[in-house]
C-alpha cells in the first residue's frame, strides 16, 4: 500500500480517494440505503479501487497474488528446466519450431511439469472462487448498487437482455467461473481477479495505470480531430474510461458482449465521474453509423475471438472508422502455428489450461495482414501503445 | 451459473464451463485433488495469520490484554455465525476432493 501510494504520488491518491468516497456516498443516498453488508463495511477505497469488501477476502487475494509471484519465479522456472531436460532426453532441438499438438504429447505426465500446471490452476481457482463466493453471498447489496447506477450519469448504459449471445463468447476465459457473460458479477470478479495478473505479469494496475498509459500512447488521426472514440470488447471499461479522461470533450463508447461487464464498467465510470458511454453490443455489429469514429481501438480482445470473428470485427471497424481515422487494436504479436518448443509450450498451455479457447486460432492468423486486407493502410515504424504487444497502427483509406 | 436473484435482471447467459476439474495432471486424480486442497489450505492459513496480525495491532492500540481474549465466551449468535463460517472454510479447503478427473493432461486435447 505504501509503496503504491508513493508510486502514484500521495497527493494524487488523496484527491482520487475523496472523489471515490463522495461518489460512493451518492450511490448509497440514491437507493435510500443499500442492503446490509457486515458491520464495518464497505472498507473505503484505495484511490480508484474500492478496497476488497472484507479483510478475509483481501487476505485470500493477497495469498493468491503471492503464490502467483512465487510460482512464476520458482515453480515455473523448475518446470521449464524439466522441459529442457525432456527435450534433451527426446533428442529434440530447442530451436526447431513445433506444433501445439507436438508439444502437448511431449509434456504428458512429466510430473515436474504437470505439478506446475495443477498448482497454478488451483491457485487461479481460489482467486476466482473466493471473489465469486463473496459477491454472491452479498448479491442483494451488489445488485442494488448496479441497479442504482444503471440510469445514473455521467455517461450512459445500454443493456440488451434479448441479444443473442454467440457461443464463442460463452467460454470461461482464464477459468473465471461463468466467464464474461454467465455471472451477474462477472465485472466485479474480473476486476479484482485481474489485478493480480497485472502485478505479476505487466505491472500495477489498481489505479488503471496500464490503461491510462496505453490510452496516452494511442496515435491521433493526421488532422488531429478526435470527436468520437470506440473501444471494442471493452470489458469493464478501464480503457474506455482512460480514453475519456484523455479526450474529455470526445464522445467515447465502449461495447462488449458481456452484460455484467458493461454494467460494472458503467457503474465504475459513473462513480469516478467519467462520462463514457457503454453498450452491450457485439464488436462485429456495433450498430453505429458508417464513418462515425475518429479512433477505434480494442484492448487485448482479439485473441479471445475465433479467426472468423476477428475478420468480422475488422470489417466492422473499417465500416465505423471515418476516412483518415485511426484503427489501433491492441493484442499479442501473432506467433504463428509453429514455434520453438518453449514458446509453443507456453502458447499451448495458455490455450488449453488457462482456457484461452481461441488463442491458437488468433496466433494462426497474421493479424496485421488481415487488417491491411480490409481497407486500412498500416503505418510503418509505429509506436507500441502497449509495450511488448503487437503494433498495428492502421489508417482507414479514403 | 446460478443467478442469485431470479426476479431481478442480471443480463447473463449460460456459460460453457472449463474442464479443469475433470483433468488429471499428476497421473492420479486423487493426487491432483490433494494438491488443490494444499493450495487452498495455504490460502486460508495465510488469511488467518494476516487477520491475527491486524487484530494484534488493533488490540495493542486499544490496550486490550491477552488475558481478556483467552477468557472470552462467545454468544449463541456468534457460535452460529462461526459455525457457518467453519463450513464455508471446509468446503473451500476440502471441496476439491469431490472432483471427478478423467481427462489426461495433454493427449485428451479436444479440438476447439
Amino acid at each position: 500500500m505504501i509503496a503504491r501510494r508513493q508510486f502514484l504520488g500521495a497527493a494524487a491518491a488523496a484527491v482520487a480517494l475523496v472523489k471515490t468516497s463522495t461518489a460512493q456516498a451518492a450511490v448509497a443516498d440514491a437507493v435510500g440505503g443499500l442492503p446490509a453488508l457486515p458491520a464495518g463495511l464497505p472498507r473505503g477505497a484505495d484511490g480508484r479501487l474500492a478496497r476488497m469488501a472484507t479483510l478475509d477476502l483481501e487476505s485470500l487475494q493477497d495469498f493468491t497474488l503471492g503464490f502467483r509471484l512465487m510460482h512464476s519465479k520458482a515453480i515455473k522456472k523448475a518446470s521449464m528446466e524439466a522441459f529442457d531436460r525432456l527435450l534433451e532426453r527426446e533428442g529434440i532441438d530447442p530451436a526447431t519450431p513445433m506444433s501445439a499438438q507436438q508439444v502437448a504429447s511431449l509434456v504428458e505426465l512429466d510430473p515436474a511439469i504437470t505439478i506446475t500446471s495443477r498448482s497454478w490452476l488451483a491457485n487461479q481457482q481460489i482467486t476466482w472462487k473466493t471473489l465469486r463466493d463473496h459477491f454472491h453471498q452479498y448479491s442483494d447489496h451488489y445488485l442494488s448498487e448496479m441497479e442504482a447506477a444503471d440510469r445514473a450519469g455521467p455517461g450512459t448504459l445500454e443493456l440488451s437482455p434479448r441479444m443473442v449471445i454467440p457461443d464463442y463468447t460463452r467460454h470461461e476465459i482464464h477459468i473465471q467461473p461463468g466467464g464474461y457473460v454467465g455471472d451477474p458479477f462477472a465485472g466485479h470478479i474480473y476486476h479484482y481477479g485481474t489485478n493480480s495478473f497485472y502485478i505479476s505479469v505487466i505491472g500495477h494496475n489498481e489505479q488503471d495505470q496500464i490503461h491510462k498509459a496505453t490510452a496516452g500512447r494511442l496515435p491521433l488521426p493526421a488532422d488531429g480531430k478526435v470527436r468520437r472514440i470506440l473501444d471494442m470488447g471493452c470489458g469493464i471499461g478501464q480503457m474506455t474510461a482512460a480514453l475519456k479522461e484523455r479526450f474529455p470533450d470526445a464522445e467515447v463508447w465502449g461495447v462488449d458482449v458481456g452484460g455484467p461487464m458493461v454494467r460494472y464498467a458503467h457503474m465504475r465510470a459513473q462513480r469516478l465521474g467519467i462520462g463514457a458511454n457503454f453498450a452491450q453490443r457485439l464488436s462485429e455489429d456495433t450498430k453505429f453509423p458508417d464513418n462515425y469514429f475518429d479512433l477505434v481501438t480494442s484492448y487485448i480482445m482479439h485473441h479471445e475471438l475465433p479467426a472468423s470473428a476477428t475478420r468480422s470485427v475488422v470489417d466492422e471497424a473499417r465500416r465505423v472508422t471515418r476516412p483518415g481515422g485511426v484503427y489501433y487494436p491492441i493484442d499479442f504479436n501473432s506467433a504463428g502455428t509453429m514455434a520453438p518448443p518453449r514458446a509453443m509450450f507456453g502458447l499451448w498451455w495458455d490455450h488449453r489450461w488457462n482456457n484461452e479457447v481461441w488463442s491458437l486460432e488468433y496466433h494462426g492468423l497474421n493479424f496485421t495482414d488481415e487488417i491491411a486486407a480490409r481497407g486500412f493502410s498500416i503505418v510503418k515504424n509505429a509506436t507500441a501503445a502497449l509495450p511488448g504487444f503487437g503494433i498495428r497502427h492502421a489508417i482507414k483509406q479514403a | 451459473m446460478a443467478t442469485p436473484q431470479p426476479d431481478r435482471p442480471t443480463y447473463t447467459a449460460e456459460a460453457i464451463p472449463s474442464d479443469v476439474n475433470n483433468s488429471v495432471f499428476l497421473g492420479n486424480p486423487v493426487i491432483d485433488n490433494l494438491v488443490s486442497c494444499m493450495v487452498a489450505m495455504s490460502a486460508e492459513m495465510w488469511s488467518t495469520k494476516r487477520r491475527m496480525k491486524v487484530l494484534e495491532a488493533v488490540l495493542a492500540q486499544s490496550g486490550i490484554s491477552p488475558d481478556k481474549i483467552e477468557k472470552f465466551v462467545p454468544s449463541d449468535a456468534q457460535t452460529a455465525q462461526w459455525t457457518a463460517e467453519r463450513d464455508r472454510y471446509i468446503e473451500l479447503v476440502m471441496g476439491p476432493l469431490a472432483n471427478q478427473g478423467y481427462k489426461k493432461f495433454a493427449t485428451d486435447f479436444d479440438k476447439r
